[in-house]
């Protein structure tokens, strides 16, 4: 059996569904009852009228009260009533305010007028809109069969005609970003070995209560999830140790007791090596090897050649630095926060394993289920609705030639690789793609090669998206719908599964403004076109009532008590008594569904090639206050981080006559250069790597605020390496060099590459 | 007499900026160039004698006990009866239209009369201040402690925001209060050699951090005659003589 629908997985997948966050549910609206109302005319936000609802500014999703006074959102606060954030949030979420009243909005449907990616449109109706939709849907499925329908969602807005694409047939009704370009291979790692997502939309790791944290180019602090991090600053402020592993000094190495700046690619064989060194010096918690977890001897005999010495010089590392930190990580064994990572699809080849590798050392320490170690969602009751979705049951008939074929492992969860559907889309093998539903993701600044995205979207029939913003996948689309901001709709309700568990509920907290729509009603309207019975609701709030309803509550009840519930945790287990969600309930630290599709069971040190003679790595990573290239364009957050800075090693600047703030402009392998940016000279990186941050250089002249500031690493971002269980694409296989003026200034090799390491290959013209 | 102040603690600190955001949304703080009450500045990665650094500069005004924006108000003193907001207390002050509030050693602007001649924001050490000049008559403005708001019982914008609970937030006249344990403890100010004005804000954390504060972020240093005789004097006696 190729395809199955998900929602009939067995309970350990749904677990890890429940982990991703995929487990999907729908939305509408009508004015919030408040539990504050607005008072007299204080100062500043106080006296605002407070009601409680849920971010999205970026994907962890924090509860909020928003504040409103005069009829205009004011303020964003935390949810005093929430165990993870309370009255918090970061930069992002009290710049929603921002989003909202952001002038730039896309405010009706509009038709494309001049070429793709040109950005002219005519205002049209919604009628027009949604017929013209619903039409190219239909000609195009009758035409070339269904899954010529390709449809690329990301965030909740994107949950409800994800059902439409489903119900059409294709089986390309999901194809995530931010699962084929972030969170994939460290997804399916611990799926694999643990039998849940421990990383995924969440990451089950408990650092409050550890006594040593291992972070491996985990840039907690840059990424900022709200109640991550203050789990994070609760463990450290309690004397928790702290090892961080990265080419770049981040926020959190800063923070480190031991800081290892490692060559980039070579994480596993450090990992491997630290596995045996533990194994060797019997540094592992035997009677839970021996009671929890399969494979350790295998384990054993394969890692058995990697010797810290070796790993010192592979990773570029001071042999006693790696010995002190393994020692110190030993030492505070259960008790360690082996931190799962989180964007992992970096190398393409050897991105599972690495992450593998990962859960065998927090395995072996016994930091599984225990306190300060990797633990277990707390299951939280949902319900329901009978309109949430579609009424009937739609089985998806697998094509003879399916695009998942190629990757084994991607079977538990939905969705095509990204990858796959542009290569089909632009070949037409093996079988052809012509329309493209978009919805809330930015396809050309996250997908690797936007270029040949481009390529791939002047071939379609129809592309179409639902949007807040007009950015580079408006641009490129044909129909535009404008879609309400999470501010302005209800849509779900919302579980959180971890250290401190909630449900709470997603409702607006003003009206959407001039013609924008919820993502629930222009899903009902598209399926209404195309004769499907989905969403039967007259709105969200009347299938949020009805699953409140079967949970014994309802929205008046949940907003008198602050619009939350908290739930007791249960994340802990004994060591005698750990019931891993696995067929066995056992830890896998040998995985024998891998060696079946001739994949290493046991990770394996295979090097990324290093960068070719004068050039660097291009590495990349987030700044706090920026999603994406999501928040680019908000006028707060905007002022506090308008542009991005190219990271460079102080002794490489010197050597080739760069200053801090210097203009430059980076030029990739294969000749393609970024906008200007400017340079920032520190020693805080690796003379074989630059760093960009991620999200800037937005190519849409429609974002007026965002528009060509900075450079955009994914237009550096041109080759890829497919990573063979899922079938995500590398995104840390591409080297740079600077130009200055016109002048190609080569990157000087400051630390060599020893033999074993490959040298990635320029093309030479 | 109290005095609030508040210690920002580097180790919780991430450098996130939503105490900045959340600051600009409270007092609808405009966004133009050098305009805010609250600010972060990223330091780093920067050598430092203990060691690598990347730290932050988490900033805002400091309710100096000698404010230096106090002494070069050019605006006529006036006489005003202050209350105490704990204990109801009064007190009868001539105050300028900028002044340090007796009850709690806040600085504050008196928007009314504040005549937005910009000599207070070029004094200051710190450059804690800005003229609001998107209003039809600029005035000067900063931080203030969230003043309106802890005077109703709640705490700062920026600290009730602050992700890592890295602002401690309270009175240094209390010695059991947390911040005068922390200053007890060694959190250090923003000074210079110079400039010693008694800044009520501190910053704790490791050493090669908070010397990579002191190094960036030394206070400006400016002689008294400087200040007084800036190169916007004629500007400043030209709006006080129209005023």
């Amino acid at each position: 059996m190729k395809r199955r629908d998900f929602l009939k997985f067995s309970a350990s997948t749904a677990l890890a569904l429940a982990a991703l966050d995929m487990d999907k549910k729908g939305g509408f609206f009508k004015a919030a009852t408040s539990y504050a109302k607005e008072t007299g005319s204080l100062p500043g936000s106080l006296g605002a009228k407070e009601v409680p609802s849920v971010c999205e500014m970026c994907f962890w999703r924090c509860p909020i009260v928003g504040k409103v006074k005069g009829g205009r959102l004011v303020k964003i606060e935390g949810n005093p009533k929430s165990p993870a954030n309370g009255t918090r949030v970061c930069a992002r979420g009290n710049s929603g305010v921002q989003l909202v009243y952001d002038p730039d909005r896309l405010k009706y449907p509009l038709k494309r007028m001049g070429e793709r990616g040109e950005g002219k449109w005519a205002k049209i109706s919604w009628d027009e809109a949604l017929d013209e939709v619903a039409h190219n849907m239909d000609k195009v499925r009758k035409k070339y069969g269904p899954h010529a329908l390709a449809y690329f969602d990301h965030g909740a807005s994107a949950e409800f005609t994800r059902e439409i694409f489903k119900a059409l047939g294709t089986e390309n009704y999901s194809s995530e970003p931010a699962f084929f370009q972030c969170v994939g291979p460290v997804a399916i790692a611990y799926l694999n070995t643990m039998g849940f997502v421990v990383s995924g939309t969440r990451q089950y790791i408990d650092m409050a209560n550890a006594k040593a944290i291992l972070l491996v180019a985990s840039h907690i602090g840059e990424n900022v999830h709200v109640s991550h991090v203050r789990e994070f600053i609760e463990g450290l402020s309690k004397g928790a140790k702290l090892v961080v592993v990265d080419p770049r000094f981040s926020a959190a190495a800063n923070k480190a007791d031991i800081y290892l700046p490692i060559r980039p690619g070579t994480d596993t064989a450090l990992l491997l090596a630290w596995i045996n060194y533990v194994i060797q010096h019997g540094l592992y918690e035997k009677e839970f090897v021996e009671r929890n977890c399969i494979g350790f001897d295998k384990v054993r005999a394969a890692v058995k050649d990697y010797t810290l010495e070796w790993a010192a010089k592979i990773c570029d590392l001071d042999v006693k630095d790696i010995e002190a930190a393994i020692k110190l990580l030993a030492e505070n064994r259960p008790h360690v926060a082996v931190h799962p990572g989180r964007h992992s699809t970096w190398y393409g080849t050897g991105d599972v394993e690495r992450h593998h590798a990962l859960s065998i050392l927090a395995s072996i320490f016994g930091a599984v289920g225990q306190k300060g170690g990797i633990y277990f969602p707390t299951p939280v009751k949902k319900a329901h609705a009978h309109c949430a979705a579609c009424s009937e049951e739609h089985e998806i008939e697998e094509p003879d030639v399916s695009l998942r074929d190629n990757f084994p492992f991607v079977e538990p969860l939905p969705g095509t690789p990204t990858g796959a559907i542009i290569e089909a889309t632009l070949t037409g093998k093996p079988y052809p793609i012509r329309l493209w539903g978009i919805n809330g993701v930015n396809i050309i600044q996250t997908i690797p090669d936007p270029y040949k995205t481009m390529e791939a979207i002047k071939k379609l029939d129809f592309i179409y998206c639902e949007e807040m913003l007009p950015g580079e996948t408006a641009i490129w689309s044909d129909i535009v719908l404008p879609s309400a901001t999470y501010l302005e709709r209800y849509d779900a309700l919302y579980a959180y599964d971890g250290l401190t568990p909630y449900l709470t509920v997603r409702q607006p907290v003003i009206d959407p403004p001039f013609e924008v729509k919820t993502p629930y009603w222009i899903a009902k309207e598209l399926a209404k076109r195309l004769g499907l019975k989905c969403f039967t609701c007259e709105n969200e709030r009347e299938f949020i009532e009805e699953e409140l309803k079967e949970l014994g509550n309802s929205l008046e009840k949940l907003n008198q008590k602050g619009g939350l519930i908290t739930i007791k945790p249960n994340p802990y287990r004994s060591p005698d008594k750990l019931e891993m969600p696995t067929e066995s309930g056992k830890i896998l630290l040998y995985v024998e569904d891998y060696e079946d599709e001739d994949l290493d069971p046991v990770p394996r040190f295979v090097p990324t090639p290093a960068p070719p003679k004068g050039y660097a790595r291009l590495i990349y990573g987030r700044v706090p206050v920026h999603t994406f290239s999501r928040t680019m364009n908000n006028l707060w957050l905007h002022n506090e981080w308008p542009e991005n800075h190219a990271w460079i090693n102080d002794q490489v600047a010197k050597k080739i006559g760069i200053k801090d703030g210097d203009e430059i402009v980076l030029e990739n392998q294969d000749g393609r250069r970024s906008n200007p940016v400017k340079a920032k000279v520190t020693p805080g990186i690796r003379p074989d790597c630059i760093y960009l941050p991620h999200g800037f250089g937005s190519k849409s002249k429609h974002l007026t605020k965002a528009y060509g500031k900075g450079a955009s690493d994914q237009f550096l971002i041109t080759k890829t390496v497919t990573d063979p269980f899922m079938g995500s694409t590398s995104k840390r296989t591409n080297f740079v060099r600077i130009l200055k003026g016109e002048k190609a200034l080569e990157i000087p090799e400051l630390r060599p590459v020893p033999k074993e390491i490959p040298r990635f290959e320029l093309k030479r013209a | 007499m109290s005095q609030y102040a508040m210690v920002i603690d580097l180790d919780r600190c991430v450098g996130c900026h939503a105490c900045a955001v959340a600051c600009r949304a409270e007092w609808k703080v405009p966004v133009e160039e050098g305009y805010r009450r609250n600010w972060v500045k990223r330091i780093g990665p920067v050598a430092t004698p203990h060691g690598l650094s990347y730290t932050f500069y988490p900033g805002l005004c400091n309710h100096c006990d000698h404010p230096v924006c106090v002494d070069v108000c050019p605006v006529d003193p006036e006489e005003r009866t202050f209350k105490s907001f704990k204990d109801g207390r009064t007190k009868k002050m001539t105050i300028k239209a900028t002044y340090k509030e007796p009850f709690t050693g806040i600085v504050l602007i008196d928007k009314e009369r504040c005549i937005g001649c910009g000599a207070c924001v070029e004094a200051c050490p710190y450059h804690a201040r800005y003229l609001d000049e998107t209003l039809d008559e600029p005035k000067a403005d900063k931080c203030t402690f969230c003043f309106e708001r802890i005077s109703r019982g709640e705490v700062p914008a920026c600290v009730k925001t602050c992700i890592g609970d890295a602002r401690i937030f309270g009175d240094l006249s209390d010695p059991n209060s947390e911040v005068s344990k922390l200053v007890k403890a060694g959190a250090r100010r923003l000074e210079s050699k110079v400039v010693k004005i008694g800044p009520n804000v501190y910053w704790k954390g490791k050493k090669k951090d908070i010397h990579a504060l002191m190094s960036a972020f030394a206070p400006m240093e400016k002689t008294w005659e400087e200040v007084k005789n800036g190169p916007d004097r004629l500007r400043r006696s030209l709006i006080k003589a129209l005023v």
